[in-house]
């Protein structure tokens, strides 16, 4: 150890953090800020700041980690006490003279391009953008401090007025799932599900991945789009997506839809099917513990080219390739190559995770993430509405893409992400187009 | 059979404050039920019990409570 006592320690970082933590490096090389994921709540008005103050205050106490430091000691890295707390709550006000839209932009675009080295980051932050018609209440977390649905659950627990009702949250106290799902299997088993991990990914690998956009000029700065579908749009949406994968697969409704549209932007990219990484999380429905850490394994779902192009025989491919997965138990098998995967250095995790075996090629064509329908009760906000949600994630490149979608108060919100100058707005508004279309059934 | 499908959905997929409190009928897609879940919870059926259930039969109606899912096991044990 250099220069931290063993009592500065206050949490080892688990394999799902150690894999995110690969990718905050990867993203990091890219020269961008790194793996912060981002989730905005939009209000009805200003709201009561006193009581945020206080609850992001109690937060913090509750949950050390979230002033900590990530500081690596020998192979591992781990989340140590600083001696300076970091500010975690900034009030952003509009100037006079700005318009209202342009300053939101601006200030989220600063936050999350913001570059700051890993150990004094803070591990999250939230951010009250006002001006006199639009209120976002912006929280930022680096990836390994906790995963999507950690974040749900941090500003659920914001949200609660009830200091009894706060004090159920993350509770019982819980080793890191991941551990707990690997202790459930005897050493032979773990040996056997990492084969079949690596066999898996192998399978994945023979064909080469499709990218969304040609990643020759160097990322500059993350972008994003927001696009809202009307409550009826939404209904349509859910519908169809039972219709075509069923009650099993939402989810992959969304994939599906989007590597269509992909693939009728360019038809004529290099490679042989798309593939898109999600993640499922190994917490309860409804739980409100673990609040910090990841708790999550990796899945795939990949589709070859000529069968993208037909939509029935896209939805009976994912929705069959989904259920293999998990009659196989792949789902799991990717828990202990995470945790082999935590023994090695950043760099050559990162590698081994983005790039197909024996290429240098990408074997994500677009990062995936479904928040699903979220449950925060629209009047919880302390002094204000929440109107709408919205996400954004910093994404490597290639594939400099991420899509990520949720439903709020019975409306679809589809969130991309995207690396410029290697991404453009005007490339985003035509896949949203064509995605759109997909989603909604309208597409030739 | 409900005991153990209990057991496995509060122990593995859904948490509620208090199981004994949640009835054969209350709505298990209403308490978080989701669709990864629903995958999960038909692969442990089809282990436990031997049967096969069909993707085509993959239905709230069938999967929306203990009772409802009893009685799609229990039709395809015949």
């Amino acid at each position: 150890m250099t220069g931290i006592n063993k009592e500065d320690i206050l949490e080892k970082l688990n394999p799902a953090d150690s894999f995110t933590l690969a990718m905050d490096e990867e993203i990091r090389q890219d020269g961008l800020a790194g793996s912060y994921g981002c989730y905005a709540l939009e209000l009805s008005k200003l709201p009561d700041i006193l009581v945020l103050q206080q609850r992001i205050d109690e937060f913090s106490q509750r949950f050390p980690v979230a002033l900590a430091s990530l500081q690596q000691i020998g192979r591992h890295f781990y989340w140590c006490k600083r001696n300076e707390p970091p500010t975690l709550f900034f009030q952003h006000h509009c100037p006079d003279s700005e318009n209202e839209a342009d300053f939101q932009q601006r200030t989220i675009d600063r936050i999350i391009n913001h570059r700051q080295a890993r150990e004094t980051t803070a591990p999250i932050e939230f951010h009250l953008l006002s001006s006199p018609t639009r209120h976002v209440f912006f929280t930022r977390w680096l990836h390994p401090f906790t995963d999507a649905r950690g974040a749900d659950l941090i500003l659920k627990y914001l949200c609660t007025a009830d200091v009894t009702q706060r004090r159920q949250f993350g509770l019982p106290e819980t080793e890191p799932l991941v551990n707990a799902q690997l202790r459930k299997y005897r050493w032979w088993q773990k040996i056997s599900l990492l084969l079949k991990g690596k066999r898996y990914i192998q399978t994945l690998d023979s064909l080469a991945s499709i990218q969304p956009f040609n990643c020759d000029a160097r990322p500059q700065r993350l972008n994003y789009s927001i696009r809202r579908l009307s409550e009826e749009q939404t209904e349509r949406v859910v519908s169809l997506a039972r219709e075509q994968v069923g009650l099993t697969g939402t989810s992959l409704y969304y994939i599906g839809c989007l590597m269509r549209a992909l693939e009728k932007m360019h038809p004529d990219n290099p490679g042989a099917a798309y593939c898109a990484p999600y993640a499922f999380n190994l917490r309860k429905q409804r739980a409100l513990t673990p609040m910090t850490g990841n708790h999550v394994c990796a899945l795939f779902a990949q589709a070859p080219r000529e069968i993208v192009q037909d939509r029935q025989k896209l939805f009976a491919h994912l929705k069959q390739q989904n259920a293999q997965v998990i009659r196989q138990q792949l789902d799991y098998a990717f828990l202990p190559l995470m945790w082999a995967g935590s023994w090695l250095s950043l760099a050559k995790y990162g590698k081994i995770l983005r790039q197909s075996a024996g290429s240098e090629k990408e074997r994500s064509s677009f990062w995936f993430s479904d928040v699903g329908r979220l449950d925060m009760p629209a009047d919880s906000f302390p002094g204000a509405e929440i109107k709408a949600v919205f996400y954004a994630c910093q994404v490597t490149s290639p594939p400099a893409l991420a899509f990520l979608s949720s439903i709020y108060r019975n409306q679809l919100t589809l969130s991309y992400s995207f690396v410029e100058p290697i991404g453009n707005p005007e490339q985003i508004e035509r896949l949203h187009q064509l995605t759109l279309a997909e989603l909604l059934g309208e597409a030739e | 059979m409900k005991k153990k499908l209990r057991d496995f959905i509060f122990q593995e997929l859904v948490f509620v404050a208090d199981p004994r409190q949640f009835s054969d009928d209350d709505n298990l897609l209403e308490a978080g039920l989701d669709s990864m879940g629903i995958m999960r919870l038909i692969m442990f059926i089809e282990n436990e019990y031997g049967v096969t259930l069909p993707d085509t039969e993959i239905e709230p109606d069938n999967v929306q409570s203990f009772n409802a899912l009893e009685q799609w096991i229990l039709r395809h044990q015949k």
